[in-house]
């Protein structure tokens, strides 16, 4: 029953256009996808290499300045400008702290089109100037973007329903399901194994047009084999979750248009509610401190620590005594006060700053925890991770970004404090920013998706419709 | 005839359990959806009020400081939340909130919603814009995707033309049972909504004509489904295809076109990155007077053009400060290159429209997404107008400060302190957003499309259902 199942299927199929169709679909909607995420993640390498360019140049006529002043020429810069400076240096000569993207990030646009991709900390300012949030028109985010995640997350459910939702209710509609009855085999195994070659076929499409398409945007799946071949396990599994809900309907529903509306249904809970619902949840457990507040307490503060500045001033230097010792001039001028209150600003304002983190934390964890309500929200946050762009890889870049804005701070207060005149022999020795991919994609959702669709599967050969009411042949 | 079938249609749908149930499911979604954004819309304003309040009060509270020591402590403009975002949240969530603004310095709205929520928020948010928007389209779409097959599926189509009856009638009977339902829960939300709105203590902007024009939009949005909905229902052989198709045009106009817009104008027309734009500002400010570099050729051509103009030979004889006259002038060069740059933002942004009003050609979703947005002020343009309010009040400031610290002081005089008493003569920074109709005439074209949606997709009905 088995092989004359797969052969006439296979017949209908292609008779009825289904696998043409799909295709052409499946081919279009990766193609576009696909080629958005790579243009997205050319202009972000390009945004990178052209900051790191103005660097190089930047740093040449700093040096070149630099060896004029040190042989006693007179320069046409701006006094405050001229790095000799090591506030002139700190200020106008800053790294860029870029975060390169990972070699899957083009299938998913995650976080990327909010947060910027490379920052400029300087020595003046606080960490809280330093803005993270990348200059785009709103509408774009509220949009979002037509990019893999959206296919396969979206997208491809909506296929597998249009694709499946009348396998049993199609032969009872046009009267074939009596002839079937006939057949030596149980109703349920009849649906799966018809469900199960139509997921046979679907997968080989999906794996045969995304292989074709990485080959035609000039992507090799092959030397990222194992982001390759995770992708395609997640997107198989999400799949198979799909078919396993279109399994179930099909059996307990009854007509098609019936089994159609179920489904939908269940899209719309699993795609568009249960994220959104989620996300409202989390937000109301562990509501964020309103930044508009932090800017008041921030103002406060520093508006204290300006009437203070001597006074601070006076402080740091009894904490840092060795920045005293070897100045013999012992000049104090205003970059001196600014910066030892700067510190004291970011010291006190750290528990409000760490308190947003905080939040956000619990919140994450809040959703790491019911995240499993939806396998949508589970592919989604996966691709993400496998991307490199969902919100903890933002977090880790702007964490260290920080971190590394302090050891530039750091690594000037020597000089400001010493007075001492930043050289030629000193670039060299300039702290550089390099990005650390920490989380990296896990693929352990697999199997745990791989599981709930067994599960569902299991249910639907358990609990079917027709043991209870007997009859599957004018079950409507 | 129209009457008996919609009486006919509407019994038929009210028996109908799945109707009920989809009816109850929308109900209370639009329940909880407003209930939240109730409770976040209080807790903003309140946020809001204090912000500004406290923020008035440290900078009147500076004490004595030279102006321009003043000017770079600056100050903040809030953006103020307003009546309507209850039903339509629209960019909100994306654009910042707060700006600060400084001497020599346009900044930008910092501080939006999305980038201190986590990945999840890109979902979207269970607010009645989301309910307006996706949910109720598709509960059309699942109200009235069989409304002409199941007479063909059940063999009435055959007995209603032995009746005799004129197609149009009856085509129009299915029309308004279809319509009435989801006429009668916007409605409901409209009301529930204005009635809210009004009875809230700081309803200021809040105006009924506004809420109603709004109101308009999403019926005529929601007609334009109800028209593809029936045309296809009357075109399909089976209701299983009809849905099918019928969810097809639902992804497409309110999932796909809008994302594919955004992706397509953003690779057409791309923005900058912040510090490129940062960059190219930079690039631009130096080429001008500085006013804080006497040394700078500019600076010296200033000073002959001064000097000449008020025919002495010192800038110790000019009767004011030339330092903040050098600082106003500079001032206003540096606030020349904003406008430039941010008008190539704004340029962008503009041309970017066109992409999605050319793609509503295939989504009447974005037309109406945009209405209700510019409507409820929670639109782009209205962010955008803001912005440029603030700008013009931080210009002003500077002004105010710089001329201040020019008639008060001599030439060379830094430590020159103003009194504590001056911050206060500050004018508070006030904005109001645009008018009703102001706004209907920016979106014309906006207008102009939903309208042909709704003339086409009315023509198409008729055309078909004629020859049913």
């Amino acid at each position: 029953m088995l092989s004359y199942n797969c052969k006439y299927e296979l017949k209908l199929l292609l008779r009825s256009r289904w696998i043409q169709l799909l295709s052409i679909m499946l081919l279009l909607l990766f193609g576009f996808s696909i080629y958005n995420g790579l243009e997205k993640v050319e202009k972000r390498k390009r945004d990178i290499t052209a900051a790191k360019e103005e660097v190089k140049e930047n740093d040449a006529v700093m040096l070149k300045l630099l060896d004029s002043v040190e042989g006693g020429m007179e320069v046409s810069a701006s006094p405050w400008t001229i790095p000799t400076s090591p506030m002139a240096v700190g200020n106008y000569h800053p790294r860029v702290a870029a975060m390169e993207p990972q070699s899957m990030a083009f299938i998913a646009t995650g976080q990327a089109d909010l947060f910027t991709h490379y920052v400029k900390p300087r020595v003046s300012g606080d960490d809280s100037a330093l803005n993270f949030a990348e200059m785009t028109s709103p509408v774009q985010l509220l949009f979002g973007s037509f990019d893999l995640a959206f296919v396969i997350v979206y997208l491809l459910p909506l296929l597998i329903i249009a694709f499946s939702y009348d396998v049993l209710s199609a032969e009872r509609e046009s009267g074939s399901l009596r002839l079937l009855a006939a057949q030596p085999i149980r109703i349920q195994s009849w649906v799966l194994q018809k469900l199960g070659l139509r997921f046979f076929w679907l997968s080989i499409l999906v794996i045969g047009s995304l292989t074709i398409i990485f080959f035609a945007v000039g992507l090799n799946p092959f030397t990222e084999m194992t982001g390759f071949l995770g992708l395609l396990g997640l997107i198989i599994t999400y799949m198979l979750f799909w078919f396993a809900l279109a399994f179930l309907i099909n059996l307990w529903v009854g007509t098609s248009a019936k089994n159609a509306v179920a489904l939908l249904g269940l899209w719309v809970v699993f795609v568009l509610l249960a994220p959104s619902m989620l996300n409202q949840l989390g937000n109301t457990l562990y509501p964020m401190p309103s930044r508009t507040l932090m800017i008041n307490q921030m103002r406060d503060l520093k508006a204290e620590v300006t009437k203070k500045q001597d006074e601070i001033l006076d402080n740091f230097l009894r904490d840092h005594p060795e920045y005293a010792i070897n100045d013999t001039t012992q000049y104090r001028g205003f970059y001196h006060r600014y910066m030892a209150s700067q510190k004291l600003v970011k010291e006190e304002l750290a528990p409000v700053v760490d308190k947003f983190e905080g939040q956000l934390q619990k919140q994450q964890d809040w959703i790491g925890r019911f995240k499993w309500v939806s396998p949508a929200i589970i592919v989604q946050e996966s691709l993400n991770q496998m991307a490199g762009t969902s919100t903890r890889d933002y977090e880790n870049f702007r964490k260290q970004v920080v971190g590394f804005a302090s050891d530039w701070r750091q690594h000037f207060m020597p000089f400001l404090y010493n007075n001492q005149d930043f050289s030629q022999k000193d670039y060299p020795n300039l702290p550089k920013f390099q990005f650390e991919q920490r989380s990296s994609a896990s693929f352990g959702v697999i199997p745990v998706l791989l599981l709930i669709a067994i599960a569902l599967f299991g249910l639907g050969f358990t609990v079917s419709r027709s043991s209870k009411k007997g009859n599957i042949l004018t079950a409507n | 005839m129209i009457s008996k079938t919609f009486l006919k249609e509407t019994r038929e749908l009210m028996r109908d359990g799945r109707v009920r149930i989809a009816f109850l499911i929308v109900i209370v979604l639009l329940g909880v959806a407003a209930l939240i954004s109730a409770r976040q819309y209080k807790n903003v304003n309140e946020q809001y009020e204090l912000a500004k309040r406290s923020e008035r009060a440290i900078w009147d509270n500076q004490g004595e400081k030279n102006p321009h020591s003043a000017a770079h402590y600056g100050t903040y403009a809030f953006k103020p939340k307003y009546p309507l975002s209850l039903l339509d949240q629209g960019v909100d969530k994306y654009a910042g909130t707060s700006i600060f603004l400084e001497a020599h310095k346009r900044n930008e709205a910092q501080f939006s919603a999305a980038t201190d929520q986590t990945g999840l928020a890109r979902f979207g948010d269970l607010t009645p814009d989301f309910i307006l928007l996706f949910i109720i389209p598709l509960l059309i779409v699942l109200l009235g995707y069989n409304s002409f097959t199941k007479e063909r599926e059940m063999g009435t189509l055959t007995l209603l033309k032995s009746q005799g009856v004129s197609a149009w009638r009856w085509a129009l009977g299915k029309w308004t049972a279809l319509f009435f339902p989801v006429l009668i829960i916007t409605a409901a939300l409209f009301l529930v909504a204005g009635i809210v709105l009004s009875n809230l203590d700081d309803f200021g902007v809040f105006s009924w004509s506004s809420l109603f024009i709004m109101f308009v939009v999403f019926v005529a949005y929601y007609i334009i489904f109800i028209n593809i909905v029936l045309l296809i229902s009357s075109l399909a052989k089976r209701s299983g295809i009809s849905l099918v198709v019928a969810l097809c045009i639902w992804i497409i106009a309110c999932l796909a076109a809008p994302k594919a817009a955004s992706n397509i104008a953003e690779s057409k027309y791309p923005y900058p990155t912040r510090q490129e734009f940062a960059a190219n500002v930079l690039k631009d400010k130096k080429e001008g007077l500085d006013g804080h570099n006497p040394w700078s050729k500019q600076a010296k051509l200033l000073q002959e053009q001064v000097l000449k103009e008020h025919g002495v030979d010192s800038l110790h004889q000019l009767p004011f400060n030339f330092d903040a006259y050098r600082m106003q002038k500079g001032e206003e060069h540096e606030a020349e290159v904003y406008f430039k740059h941010y008008n190539y933002l704004k340029d962008q942004y503009i041309k970017q429209s066109r992409i999605y009003k050319g793609l509503a050609a295939i989504s009447p979703y974005l037309p109406a997404r945009f209405l209700s947005m510019s409507i409820a002020h929670t639109d782009y343009a209205t962010h955008w107008d803001f912005a440029d309010a603030a700008e013009s009040y931080r210009i002003a400031t500077q002004k105010f400060l710089n001329d201040n610290f020019a008639e008060n002081s001599e030439f060379g005089q830094w430590s020159y302190r103003a009194d504590a008493d001056f911050w206060k003569e500050l004018p508070a920074f006030e904005y109001n957003p645009p008018e009703l109709g102001t706004i209907l005439s920016d979106n014309r074209s906006n207008l102009f499309i939903l309208g042909i949606w709704l003339m086409a997709s009315f023509g198409l009905l008729m055309f078909t259902t004629k020859t049913i």
